[in-house]
């Protein structure tokens, strides 16, 4: 187990930090040079090469590059450029909570829903509710989001009024930006529910349960849904990461003070410290998720080694 | 050129078994959701490219006094708040929609069969390097990549093309360079090589055409990736920028219209579905019509 962890940290590593690197790399090459825009009218060469020297803007860029991943370990983004003064930390600090904290609810919600609706189709194989879930799935994964949001908005805020339109003030809020951010994780994990129950249910192991005398209930649910478990957990795992970045379009939907807010103003107002933050700090969650999943792979199945 | 050579290279083993071809294109063909699907494709490509003549008024030309009004005869689908057109819009929207598409999906394909084919084929150490890359860009969600691009190069429909591009075209590499990587041990290419054939001969004779199909197939599923990352960009933003019609702004100026124009909604969001939707689905059956493995298994006397 810790040699398997090892390993897989030993992969995960060496990619966070190109990715850092990429992301590093974007703000050098963002057009405007940051000396020009802060010495505005007062510029002048020997000035510049001062603040060049403050800003250690004159070291090699590898150099460069380890103190920006340093202070970002201490969550220190810099300064935003946009609102001098302000640290672009205390910003990701005020907006990360709500975006995981979103993220996190609608991934409970599509877990739930998903390992249920999914075990009933699989055990109903070929019904007419099996054939009702795949249409289901089919919809939910192709509809884009935002449409079926604003579909949502429209019959239950706007028509008959029983949830709030925006923002995050009571529980009521939360319902509809967490529908929302659930539906494409929900229909992933129903379909790899169906798909692996279907699968455990015909293994050797079933038929032995049955024999021995075990409720069918009892049986689908200790011996088929456990062995059934290890995609479905990757894939409640990896759709956590995706409804990450699926929050973005929520946030903004129902204004929710996130990281999407963040984001996007940043970009609107060509902010590069905090658009390179936000990626930052979204890949960090991404990747450390991912590591986990992988990691409980080994934690879970006694035959996954290294 | 010696024909009595390469022709021994090129002929039985190279190309897929002749006969079995059209089965998987008649069931291809036969299959009822993959033809409807064709057909709405067709109906909205028809659509974009005719947009200027089927297109009663310009797509950015208002008329205050008439704004906001529901579908009716002067405008069957109705007009938005600055009294635009809204049949217009989303004709002229699905032009952008299907050109952002169509160059992102040539540029990524293009781009990653190359990348694929090289890797696959060279091997070694530039593969090993060439595919760390491609892990770093597969390893971004396509979503925070296309942030990062616009973010820092600016909002453009060049940078939503590039952003694009950017997170599609690793996939392709990948499905290419493992397909490669077991061609070239073949005979064919074996053969081909003793032959005296350059490397560029055999990319192009031998290895191109063997994945070829698969290129198409998963091209045409990246496309209705691509199209709805377009729309989901312009919705926030970020991509298409006004007064250009996108189906995703579209579907954003709707939400501030929820109460008294809920149609405004309707026609991107069921546009943009019915896109996404026979991209899907067309995608899926050239993927099994195309695929070899099932082709083989159709053939009689072998379990379907």
């Amino acid at each position: 187990m810790a040699r398997y962890a090892l390993h897989r940290i030993g992969l995960t590593v060496p990619l966070f930090l190109a990715a850092a690197f990429l992301i590093f790399m974007a703000g050098r090459l963002a057009p405007g040079d940051p000396v020009v825009i802060r010495l505005g009218d007062q510029y002048d060469e020997q000035a510049a090469q001062v603040i060049r020297r403050e800003l250690g803007l004159d070291r090699p860029l590898l150099v460069q590059f380890g103190h920006y991943l340093a202070a970002a370990a201490r969550f220190d983004f810099g300064e935003s450029f946009a609102r001098p003064g302000r640290r672009v930390g205390a910003f990701i600090a005020d907006a990360l909570p709500i975006s995981l904290r979103l993220t996190a609810l609608a991934i409970a919600a599509a877990a739930l829903v998903g390992v249920a609706v999914g075990v009933a189709a699989a055990v109903k194989a070929g019904s007419a509710l099996d054939r009702l879930i795949q249409i289901g799935i089919v919809v939910l994964l192709s509809v884009p989001n935002f449409v079926i949001a604003a579909v949502l908005v429209l019959v239950f805020a706007v028509r008959l009024g029983v949830l709030p339109v925006a923002g995050v003030s009571d529980a009521r809020s939360y319902v509809l930006p967490v529908v929302v951010l659930a539906l494409l994780p929900t229909a992933y994990v129903m379909r790899i529910v169906r798909a692996s129950m279907m699968q455990a249910l015909t293994e050797d192991f079933m038929r032995t349960a049955y024999s021995k005398g075990l409720a069918r209930p009892q049986a689908v649910l200790r011996h088929a849904l456990r062995n059934a478990a290890l995609p479905i957990i990757t894939q409640i795992g990896l759709s956590f990461g995706y409804a990450l970045t699926g929050a973005f379009i929520v946030e903004l939907i129902f204004n929710i003070p996130g990281m999407a807010r963040v984001g996007v103003e940043a970009i609107f107002q060509r902010d590069y410290p905090v658009i390179q933050a936000v990626v930052l700090v979204y890949m960090a969650v991404f990747t450390l998720v991912n590591l986990l999943v992988d990691l409980s792979y080994a934690a879970l199945d006694p035959r996954v080694r290294y | 050129m010696r024909p009595s050579t390469l022709g021994f290279a090129t002929s039985a083993a190279a190309r897929p078994v002749p006969t079995a071809r059209p089965r998987a294109w008649t069931q291809f063909l036969r299959d009822v959701p993959t033809m409807a699907a064709a057909v709405a494709l067709l109906a909205i490509v028809v659509m974009a490219v005719a947009a200027p003549v089927v297109a009663p008024y310009a797509y950015d030309r208002q008329n205050l006094e008439g704004a906001l009004q529901g579908p009716g005869r002067a405008h069957w689908l109705g007009t938005d708040n600055y009294g635009r057109d809204v049949f217009s819009r989303v004709a002229h929207g699905a032009r952008i929609s299907l050109a952002v598409g169509a160059v992102a999906v040539t540029a990524e394909a293009t781009i990653g069969a190359l990348w694929g084919v090289v890797a696959g084929l060279y091997g070694g150490r530039l593969d090993a390097w060439m595919m760390r890359v491609v892990d770093l860009l597969i390893a971004f969600p396509a979503l925070l990549l296309a942030i990062l691009i616009t973010g820092i190069f600016g909002r453009s429909l060049v940078n939503v093309i590039l952003a694009l591009v950017l997170t599609a075209w690793p996939g392709i590499a990948r499905l290419v360079r493992s397909q490669v990587v077991v061609l070239r041990e073949r005979e064919f290419v074996e053969a081909a090589r003793a032959a005296g054939a350059t490397s560029g001969r055999v990319v192009r004779r031998h290895l191109l055409p063997n994945v070829v199909h698969l290129v198409i197939a998963r091209a045409t599923l990246d496309a209705s990736v691509i199209i709805l990352l377009e729309a989901t960009l312009s919705f926030v933003g970020l991509g298409v920028q006004p007064p250009q019609p996108s189906w995703g702004l579209m579907i954003n100026e709707a939400f501030g219209y929820l109460r008294s124009a809920p149609f405004l909604l309707a026609a991107p969001a069921v546009f943009l579905s019915l896109t996404v939707i026979s991209l899907n689905v067309l995608g899926e059956s050239l993927t099994v019509a195309l695929d070899p493995r099932r082709r083989r298994s159709r053939l009689p006397g072998a379990p379907s």
